[in-house]
């Protein structure tokens, strides 16, 4: 293996010296699995507008600056988890908290906060439900074992109830929003996420959010996670940045008031059927991290460590994974799965210049 | 046989070598599992749930399988009723041929939103869904198998006095019947597509559910044995249909071998 190494060592030197030659023809190519949401659709639409190149062997302009070739590869979000931990991709967008699985099994770095939920994760109920308490001996309809449920189970622990005296009933919940629209009997509640949550209320009015993810911000966080290995191979390192270049780049497309709407109309675009109006509901309530300061703050300041120590210790209690994954913070380290804060700051540093 | 059990051989030898493989890229891997892990997933399946006490495997069973014969029952009554209707009289197969020739080409997977819509998610949704994607299928069976019954044989029961019951029980049922089973045989893979399909969406029991969810946290040792179980289970299913055939309709197979 380290012969193997060596020779590919060599060869990358080779390439280096050669590259005025060669001219960037054949930069290490690594891919991203990703799925339709706010943040993550980000990369979608960076290939829409040919900042990079999502196809295998061709370039884009942030591709060429960083001499390497993204591969994205659209799936839905199962998919994406599992494509991830079965090593068929580099990178993956995935949330903190489904993270932890795949982590496990392939140690893995976050490199990029894109969003947090703040708001875009609700418990919808009818308007003649008031308090919390009268679910109890109802079913509450979401997709079990996710953030939904996460989202439940926190907002009952912060008003003091007891998790048993609620039954949480698994469902897509893209099929719960439609029962509950349909005001189904026995459908009093869903815990859903967006566009989801926005469309339910859009289109059934007697319904209102008992709580929804905004009382627990910062907890649900919407990431770009890598694994080690990938990041360690030549050009692995160059991705990341790549990524993260591409990120901000969007980001600024969505500020620069030249740009702003038709970038969150092709970011909403195969996100939902809600229009222009909603979709900036949807991203104040999927509060992106827009810039690299505020993604370096997340990864460097103590509140990620507490919500990490709460969202491991639901997992575990849930049954979501079968041991405790160590976390670790900052550059170094052999913990499964390692937030680490460097790589945005190497973007932002060279972008500053 | 013995190049069967070699291509079953050669089949675990590869999955061996694959999960092999995948453990020297990452010893950890869950997504091949190795056959340890597998025995892991499998006790997982078997023993009861430490909060719970239910044992997965037998309340997804018990959920699939009520809901897979349930929706096939109503299915194949529906379809022998309306098949042999449409075999005997001209004008229901006037009426309800084309109709029944068009559903039959929209998959119940796609239009899983309009069944949530028309009968809820409840059981109802997948007893619905695997009768009306199954019936037009076997209705036309039936229907083909009552048009194919020989003229002779019916001239013959009349001459001989029997009644229309009588011809349609004694005749034209007899007939019909081994292409039925052959028929409800062939329809379980699709009825099962649908059914897990379903329960993939809204489940909060059952394979389609427990797949999906075990999928999702990364738990392939469950569910590799999940697939293996339904293999096995359809596997039997076609054993058992076949001798339910020979059994019931001994007529078929000797008519078979006489001519």
């Amino acid at each position: 293996m380290s012969h193997l190494n060596r020779i590919l060592w060599c060869l990358g030197t080779i390439a280096v010296i050669l590259m005025p030659v060669q001219a960037l023809a054949d930069p290490p190519s690594f891919s991203l699995a990703w799925s339709e949401y706010p943040s993550w659709s980000v990369f979608g639409v960076a290939h829409e507008v040919k900042l990079i190149d999502g196809h295998k062997g061709k370039l884009g302009p942030i591709e060429k600056k960083w001499n390497v070739d993204i591969v994205l590869r659209e799936a839905d979000y199962d998919s994406c988890i599992t494509m991830y931990g079965s090593g068929a991709v580099d990178a993956a967008a995935l949330t903190n908290m489904d993270s932890l699985n795949p982590a496990l099994t392939r140690p893995t770095v976050a490199i990029l906060p894109t969003s947090t939920s703040f708001g875009a994760d609700a418990l919808i109920v009818p308007k003649d439900i008031t308090s919390v308490t009268q679910l109890k001996g109802k079913k509450v309809y979401g997709l079990a074992k996710t953030v939904s449920e996460y989202m439940f189970v926190r907002n009952l622990q912060k008003l003091g109830e007891k998790e048993t005296d609620y039954t949480f009933t698994n469902m897509d919940p893209q099929a719960a929003a439609l029962a509950m629209q349909q005001k189904r009997r026995g459908y009093d509640a869903i815990a859903v996420w967006n566009p989801f949550v926005l469309d339910t209320l859009e289109k059934r009015k007697d319904t209102r959010v008992l709580f929804d993810s905004t009382s627990i911000p910062g907890e649900i966080i919407d990431m770009i996670v890598m694994s080690k290995k990938s990041l360690d191979k030549p050009g692995g390192k160059r991705f990341a940045k790549a990524v993260i270049d591409t990120f901000y780049a969007i980001n600024q497309r969505m500020t620069d008031p030249a740009t702003a709407d038709d970038t969150l109309i092709a970011i909403g675009e195969k996100f939902s059927n809600l229009g222009l109006q909603s979709m900036r509901k949807v991203v104040q309530q999927t509060r992106f991290y827009s810039t690299p300061e505020q993604g370096i703050a997340l990864f460097t300041g103590d509140s990620l460590v507490q919500t990490m120590r709460t969202v491991t210790q639901f997992c575990v209690s849930h049954d979501i994974v079968p041991k405790k994954p160590s976390v670790s913070y900052g550059a170094g380290g052999t913990a499964a799965l390692r937030f680490d804060p460097s790589y945005m700051q190497a973007v932002k540093k060279r972008n500053g210049d | 046989m013995v190049l069967g059990l070699l291509a079953v051989g050669l089949l675990l030898g590869g999955y061996t070598y694959l999960s092999h493989r995948q453990h020297i890229e990452n010893p950890e891997d869950t997504t091949i599992p190795s056959w340890s892990q597998l025995k892991e997933g499998v006790v997982k399946a078997v023993q009861p749930h430490p909060r719970s006490g239910e044992r997965w495997v037998v309340v997804d069973s018990k959920a699939t399988l009520s809901r897979l014969f349930l929706g096939l029952l109503c299915g194949v009554l529906g379809a022998v009723f309306l098949g042999i209707l449409m075999g005997c009289s001209a004008t229901v197969e006037a009426l309800l041929v084309p109709p029944l020739s068009l559903f039959a080409q929209v998959p119940p997977t796609a239009m899983l939103a309009v069944f949530f819509v028309l009968v809820g998610t409840d059981t109802e949704m997948y007893v619905a869904m695997i009768a009306f994607g199954v019936l037009p299928t076997l209705a036309q069976t039936v229907h083909l198998s009552v048009r194919d019954v020989p003229e002779e044989l019916l001239y013959k029961a009349y001459t001989l006095g029997a009644s229309h019951a009588e011809v349609v029980w004694n005749v034209i049922v007899r007939h019909m019947l081994p292409k039925l089973i052959d028929a409800v045989r062939l329809q379980f893979g699709p009825a099962m597509v649908f059914l897990i399909a379903a329960e993939m969406v809204v489940g909060d029991v059952g394979f389609g559910y427990r797949i999906r969810l075990l999928s999702r946290l990364l738990d392939m040792g469950v569910v590799y044995p999940y697939l293996f179980y339904l293999m096995m289970f359809g596997f039997l299913m076609n054993v058992g249909m076949k001798q339910l055939q020979r059994l019931v309709c001994r007529w078929h197979d000797g008519g078979r071998r006489s001519s």
